[in-house]
């Protein structure tokens, strides 16, 4: 099932994907009004230009340009009236260089510089992965369990992000809990920058090492960098490498192949991690995992026949029901077992 | 607050002054009538259907002059020293229950700023006959000394009275909660939308005059720029007991911006005002939900990016939606939703115990308030008539900025329903001795 509609789309997609690339070369944006216009003047213009030139969300884009540029983060908390002033003329020529960019299919997160994640407004920059509305529940789940056990504040607990991408999750997760440090690694310095940046917007950078790493390549200097920590979260790369072809061209174009492409059944790096973790976490650490839909029935099969010590929790479903969400323990070696009996 | 001033302006020579606010043309001698219910746990409204409501706020001094308040202290003053008693003497005759003695110690720690309070009024009233036999001394010096004595312990009295009052009348079980305000055009199209975005901003002002947070929950406009429907979280000291005032079919009466040949128009809002209840008090089985958003079609995750992060919940045993797209995180519009959604389950659920209620008793009332017409806004005449209690203030310009002439409105519904509540008091109270 899931493969024939995922294909599906794919053609659909594909074709679109081509066909949007050509046009974009031959597409230009609309001339600059000669008079002054109101904001939804500007808007209605760029809307019905998108909708000809094939922009996905074309009022939702232009609704979060103006937003923006008016100083709201949505149309819906603008200001009575303001959309039925007439703009300046930098604004109009600001709107014309934002919606020129979206017309590019630039996603609306890189043309506006910005997005939220949580709490958190966060610095947005191509090609750093743009954070999903799934990741917010990721981040739930681990602060769920992480307040539940953190009665004993004497503790000093350590998180640790594989993948960190803009620091959505460290900097959520740092920002709910002010007793916790954390440590994010990527494999790309643009990431890693972007991370070190959105930290220290959000005065977060104190309880924060960022490191430039890839754990696919150089797993002992990671394993160097961290140990006995209490949770080990990811977003990994965890597209199937076919699925990479389905792609909007807002993805494919803008964002990192790197922080997407899982590999040919997109767990190349989640094996990874999972052969690692033990080294890592104390116990019992957790880790939790944002995964694709057919990946966990796959992934406790897998840790059950390969990482012993790794125990599998439980799938969690996002709010869409889909099973999204995987949590692993480390388990006691069978020596500790036996010690614990003594 | 005038008005609350006036009242105290009270003691002028022998006479007291009170206040009486409108004289309807079919006053009936009985001047309010009370609706009963149980004052443990009550929703309270103002009554207005009914066109005999007669309003005339009573002054302290008149209700003190009442038999029913005074045998009503007596008991309480009774309950007072049974209670007393029983607690100090618990040692020796151990006649009651661990249980009981606790009821009665808590009954005690209630009562004693009440019976404190009767204590002192019954004190400045005998001071007051001692100062009236000294004003008929020879000595003009002393009369005068004895003059200036009795006023001041007339105002102590009027202080007394007041705080006494204060202390009877119970408080809602919602008062202390949070609230979300919600506004609905009604009949009249876009005016309707148009005079709907001018309340919702009144409201805005008034919880910026209050130091209340206002947050945003749903905003639905219109062509014109009015509002079809939007809804906001309110928050802070006394808001649900001043907003619950304002909840009704509120009416405008002018020439709309959109009419071309001069014609008045008639149109209508209504807004509702729900409690927000604490996640304790109230909760929500999630599998009764369905969550709406964008990302439901096609994989989700990492395959899609989309910035629609619109969310609407569904709870399906009683088919009430909420939704929010008021922010860009989706978490965030899942909690709006969550909230709105919470408030108005939650007013379905008060507004069933409530009719059920009012059933047993029999009691004619009107139903819940929000379809009750409560106020006009005469825009030829420059008022606002609030008919529940017949008062007419002008300037509706002001008014609309939500601050000294709206709260004026609403302290003047306060005291009316302070009062209307004293009396099921007092009522309930005669039924139970006798």
């Amino acid at each position: 099932m899931w493969r024939r509609c995922l294909s599906a789309g794919c053609r659909r997609f594909g074709l679109k994907g081509i066909w949007g690339s050509h046009a974009v070369r031959r597409c230009s944006a609309p001339a600059l009004p000669a008079g002054r216009i109101t904001a939804l003047q500007a808007g209605d213009l760029w809307r019905s230009h998108f909708v000809e030139n094939g922009v996905t969300e074309p009022d939702h884009s232009t609704h979060y340009i103006i937003a923006y540029l008016l100083g709201a983060k949505t149309i819906e908390s603008l200001e009575q009236g303001k959309l039925t002033e007439l703009l300046s003329r930098e604004k109009t020529e600001q709107m014309w260089q934002l919606c020129t960019k979206r017309l590019s299919r630039m996603p609306v997160q890189y043309v506006i510089e910005e997005w939220d994640f949580r709490d958190l407004t966060l610095k947005m920059r191509s090609p750093v992965f743009i954070p999903r509305p799934e990741t917010e529940e990721l981040v739930e789940l681990v602060l769920r369990d992480l307040e539940e056990t953190g009665v004993g504040a004497d503790e000093q607990r350590t998180c640790l992000e594989v993948g960190c991408g803009s620091g959505a999750i460290s900097l959520s997760l740092l920002n709910s809990l002010p007793q916790l440090k954390a440590i994010a690694v990527d494999q790309s310095q643009a990431a890693v920058d972007l991370t070190r940046e959105n930290a220290s917007r959000l005065g977060l950078q104190d309880r924060l090492q960022v490191y430039h790493i890839d754990v696919m390549k150089d797993a002992e200097t990671f394993l160097s960098l961290c140990s006995s920590v209490s949770a080990l979260v990811s977003n990994p790369p965890y597209l199937f490498s076919e699925d990479m072809m389905t792609l909007d061209p807002e993805i494919s174009r803008f964002e990192d192949h790197a922080a997407l492409d899982g590999g040919k059944d997109g767990l190349r790096v989640i094996r990874q991690i999972l052969t690692l973790a033990p080294q890592i976490l104390s116990s019992p650490g957790r880790v939790y995992l944002e995964v694709d839909p057919r990946h966990p029935t796959l992934i406790r099969r897998w840790v059950e026949a390969n990482v012993e010590e790794m125990h599998y929790v439980e799938t969690q479903q996002d709010i869409t029901g889909r099973p999204r969400f995987c949590i692993l323990q480390k388990e006691k070696s069978n020596k500790d077992h036996k010690l614990d009996l003594d | 607050m005038a008005y609350r001033r006036a009242l105290n302006l009270l003691p002028r020579g022998k006479q007291f002054i009170f206040r009486v606010f409108q004289k309807p043309p079919n006053a009936i001698s009985q001047t309010l009538r009370f609706h009963m219910n149980n004052p443990c746990s009550r929703t309270r409204n103002l009554h207005t259907a009914t066109p005999l409501m007669v309003a005339k706020l009573l002054s302290a001094e008149e209700l003190f002059a009442m038999r029913s308040l005074q045998g009503y202290l007596k008991k309480m003053e009774m309950e007072y020293s049974e209670c007393l008693r029983a607690v100090n003497s618990s040692e020796t005759e151990e006649q009651f229950s661990e249980d009981e003695l606790r009821a009665k110690r808590t009954k005690v720690s209630l009562l004693a700023p009440l019976i404190q309070s009767i204590r002192e009024l019954e004190a400045k009233q005998k001071e007051v006959t001692e100062t009236e036999t000294l004003m008929k001394d020879e000595d003009p010096a002393l009369r005068e000394l004895a003059e200036l004595e009795r006023e001041g312990c007339l105002q102590d009295i009027q202080d007394l009275s007041q705080k006494i009052l204060d202390l009877v009348i119970p408080e809602e079980d919602a008062d202390m909660s949070d609230l979300v305000l919600e506004v609905t055009a009604g009949v009249g199209g876009q005016e309707a939308m148009l005079f709907t975005a001018e309340v919702f901003d009144m409201y805005q002002g008034y919880a910026q005059h209050h130091g209340w947070s206002f947050d945003l929950l749903e905003h639905m406009t219109s062509d014109l720029g009015g509002l079809r429907h939007a809804s906001a979280s309110i928050s802070g000291p006394q808001c649900y007991k001043r907003m619950k005032f304002e909840a009704g079919v509120h009416r405008v009466q002018r020439v709309p911006k959109t009419e071309k040949q001069g014609r008045m128009h008639t149109s209508t809002m209504t807004v509702a005002v729900l409690p927000q209840p604490t996640e304790i008090s109230f909760t929500i089985n999630p599998k009764d939900l369905r969550i709406e958003t964008k990302r439901a079609s096609g994989a989700g995750g990492q395959h899609v990016n989309t910035t629609d992060s619109a969310v609407r919940i569904v709870h399906l045993p009683t088919g009430v939606v909420a939704e929010c797209q008021q922010e860009r995180s989706q978490l965030k519009n899942r909690e709006k939703a969550m909230k709105a959604l919470r408030a108005k389950l939650y007013s379905i659920k008060l507004e069933e115990a409530t009719s059920k209620r009012y059933n047993q008793r029999k009691l004619q009332i009107g139903t819940r308030g929000r379809s009750e017409k409560i106020r006009t806004y005469n825009f030829a005449q420059d008022r606002i008539t609030d008919h529940r209690i017949g008062m007419t203030v002008h300037d509706i310009k002001s008014f609309l900025l939500g601050e000294d002439l709206l709260e004026e409105m609403n302290s003047s519904l306060q005291e009316f329903s302070n009062q209307e509540t004293l009396m099921e008091l007092l009522e309930e109270s005669n039924q139970d001795s006798s």
